[in-house]
């Protein structure tokens, strides 16, 4: 036993002695460590990214770590930043943004990119996408995965009942959706999103210009309050509550992909978002499409918002080490790596140049349902209520959200009343960051 | 045995550094894992901070008290107590049950005991899982039995379905642990008794009922300690698998809100303060439990 320990031992030691010889024959390379939440195909991707920049270059290698979903990912960052040995860039989701830039832990990416010397036309980045990162007209992360939700549909079912596609406004699209039901066509004419607070409910406001908070939905003050309870984002949530008492909106449910009960063909529908491509593609056994997301009838279309997550860079590395950071972050920006990371993931591209360059290569054509996203975000000028969201503590305040909507859903209050209390519960959630960070936005 | 005999004497272990260094490796890991971090979340508790820990706030006891006057947190409550009870009970009772019936299962008695234990091998999440799948309700075979039988069978919905779920759930994960120490406890009882009893002409369940039970005081009451523990601290795993403490908050026990809030919302002053009162629940529950229930608890055989 003790000699095969001694073994076990020696092999242990030789290895660690191989693995400091080989850091050391690389010692000119300066690592650069990237935390992300990719998982799966998207995370095959992201060290495919991370691969790309270090064979285009000989000083940095960036070494991509997959540390679980966004919730892991950002609970891994902090307390690694705590123990005074954080990433040098990490993957960090849309609503973790005041989080992040209030957090005196961040160096501001486009400062840092443009000190170190390289050119990127930040002014080129999509509206929506800079707007909901950017603080003082620059941008703070690196944009990386960007979507937005559009409309799945079932051709066939459509056709079948008559229809050319889904109608425009939220007011024909109903008719639609119970006709299907009623002619026996599908069992359900949409499946529930499990992000439906995004799709159906922040978006469903940015597009139908509604105020979703005061101050510019935040964007000018800490002192931000939620309104959501006297807009149209009542009817919205008055409107789903009828179809999934109808049996026309179904829930997937715990323990069931929402996803899957468009793929499969049992719902008509699926407002979800366009990052969706790679597994509808994969796994649809329908004859699928997509398009716009509605609206309501008699309103002027605005853009819809994003979701997604960009790259923060954090605080507490050598100067030298920040030179690889910008240097990959420039990498991130090129047209290129766009297109690329725009064709084999779904994400939308996050400049105009790389957009047209996609067109121009006659990607759309081949693939029209890839462009709706883009289009769509990119849908006239951004007005105060559709450029984004920005809340302290927005996990949080999505959090309530989301249980009272549960318990609007489950009968327990109604629309008005449940909306009423979540935006009671958010407004509390947000005082409690403006107490906190009183002064510094 | 008695404290007199020879080996439980103090002066059999010389010095008193032995059984120091024998305790000293448990005590470090009880100091690390336990005391340490009890104590900073205490601190925390106090706080109102950035995750980041770069902006930070003594605000006395405005945590506790914010928590208290919510409803929300109230409904927890009232969600945990319902939760452990039921959980405890159902557990105990079907423990009891296939455990009394071990000594009736004549064939195969290897094979029903390994089946009995076989859910504690599996991890949680994956339970928790599987229990979803079987029971959702859009494709859940064990879900079109409840339809077929004219249920609205809903978990996603409906918030006493799901809090059946999650009861079911978490109690079939734990009855192998207390099956395992019932089985030792019946094995243990003295058979000159039960033989005894069976002359006069008591049958196999009275006789379990009326000296079998009362013998078994100790286990029972320790199983109960521990039924409420693992309900309060340890469903963590297949809430998140099960329900995500849905629908509307329905399922959504202490020791899930405590990593909701911190954990998933970044607000740890107030996950810390949650943890607090929750370990403050517990040690409250279990002294209740020594004080009255323990009263009634024969430990002589």
């Amino acid at each position: 036993m003790s000699t095969l320990r001694r073994k076990v031992l020696a092999a242990g030691l030789a290895a660690g002695w191989l693995a400091a010889g080989a850091s050391t024959a690389f010692a000119q390379r300066i690592e650069i460590q990237w935390w992300h939440a990719m998982g799966g195909v998207l995370g095959e991707r992201t060290e495919e990214v991370a691969k790309k920049f270090n064979e285009s270059q000989q000083k940095y290698t960036v070494v991509a770590t997959n540390k679980g979903n966004y919730d892991e990912v950002i609970n891994s960052a902090i307390a690694a930043y705590r123990a005074k040995r954080p990433p040098h860039i990490v993957q960090i989701y849309e609503r973790g943004f005041m989080t992040m830039l209030l957090s005196d832990a961040i160096v501001p990416v486009q400062d840092l990119v443009s000190e170190r010397g390289h050119k990127v036309d930040w002014s080129d980045f999509v509206k929506p996408i800079a707007g909901f990162y950017s603080y003082k007209g620059k941008l703070m992360s690196m944009p990386f995965n960007s979507s937005t939700p559009i409309h799945w549909y079932n051709k066939e079912h459509f056709e079948k009942a008559g229809f050319q596609k889904p109608a425009e406004t939220w007011q024909e699209l109903e008719k639609q959706l119970y006709a299907i039901k009623s002619k026996g066509i599908a069992e359900c004419g949409a499946s529930l999103a499990g992000d439906y607070f995004w799709s159906l409910i922040e978006n469903y406001s940015a597009i139908n210009d509604q105020p979703f908070a005061t101050k510019s939905n935040g964007f000018d003050g800490l002192d931000t309050e939620f309104v959501y309870n006297k807009t149209s984002v009542v009817g919205q949530l008055t409107r789903l509550k009828k179809w999934l008492d109808d049996g026309v909106l179904q829930i997937a449910g715990q323990g069931f992909n929402p996803e899957m009960l468009y793929t499969s063909g049992k719902c008509s529908t699926f407002v979800a978002s366009t990052a969706a491509h790679g597994s509808v593609e994969r796994n649809a056994k329908i004859p699928w499409s997509a398009t716009y997301l509605p609206w309501e009838q008699g309103n002027t279309p605005r853009n819809s918002t994003i979701g997604g997550a960009t790259l923060w860079v954090l605080k507490g590395h050598k100067n030298d080490d920040y030179d690889g950071v910008a240097a990959f972050m420039n990498f991130l920006a090129s047209p290129e790596l766009q297109v690329w990371w725009h064709k084999v993931t779904g994400y939308v591209p996050a400049t105009n140049k790389a957009y047209e360059l996609a067109k121009q290569e006659g990607y759309y054509a081949s693939n029209p349902t890839r462009e709706i996203a883009v289009l769509q975000l990119s849908r006239g000028t951004p007005t105060g209520n559709s450029l984004g969201f920005r809340f302290g503590n927005f996990t949080q305040t999505t959090f309530a959200l989301r249980e009272e909507v549960e318990a609007v859903m489950a009968g327990k209050k109604s629309p008005q009343q449940g909306l009423d209390d979540s935006v009671r519960r958010g407004n509390e959630i947000l005082r409690q960051f403006e107490k906190l960070n009183a002064g510094k936005y | 045995m008695t404290p007199t005999e020879p080996g439980l004497k103090r002066a059999n272990f010389g010095r008193s550094r032995l059984p120091a260094a024998l305790l000293l490796p448990q005590l470090l890991i009880l100091l690390l894992f336990f005391f340490i971090p009890s104590l900073r979340a205490l601190f925390q508790s106090f706080l109102l901070a950035d995750p980041f820990g770069n902006n930070v706030h003594f605000i006395w006891l405005d945590n506790f008290s914010a928590l208290l006057a919510r409803p929300e947190y109230r409904e927890s409550i009232r969600t945990t107590v319902i939760f452990t009870l039921a959980q405890n009970v159902i557990t105990l009772l079907a423990a009891m049950v296939l455990a009394f019936a071990t000594d009736h299962v004549l064939r195969g008695k290897s094979l029903y005991k390994s089946i009995v234990i076989l859910p504690y091998a599996i991890a949680p999440v994956i339970a928790g899982v599987l229990w979803a799948f079987l029971f959702n309700p859009a494709v859940g075979p064990l879900a079109f039995v409840l339809k077929g039988l004219g249920i609205r069978w809903d978990p996603n919905l409906n918030g006493d379905h799901a809090m059946i779920l999650v009861i079911l759930a978490s109690s079939w994960k734990h009855i192998c642990y207390d099956y395992i120490f019932l089985v030792a406890a019946i094995l243990a009882l003295p058979p000159s008794l039960l033989e005894a009893a069976a002359v006069d002409g008591a049958g196999p369940i009275l006789r379990f009922v009326r000296i079998g039970l009362p013998l078994m005081g100790p286990t029972i009451f320790f199983l109960l300690v521990m039924n409420f523990v693992y309900g309060l601290f340890e469903t963590f795993a297949v809430i998140d698998a099960v329900t995500r403490g849905g629908p509307a908050g329905a399922t959504n026990i202490l020791v899930y809100k405590v990593y909701q809030d911190g954990f998933v919302n970044l607000d740890l002053g107030s996950s810390a303060a949650q943890s607090v009162l929750l370990m403050a629940f517990a040690l409250v529950l279990t002294m209740l439990q020594f004080r009255y229930i323990e009263r009634n608890v024969n430990y002589d055989l």
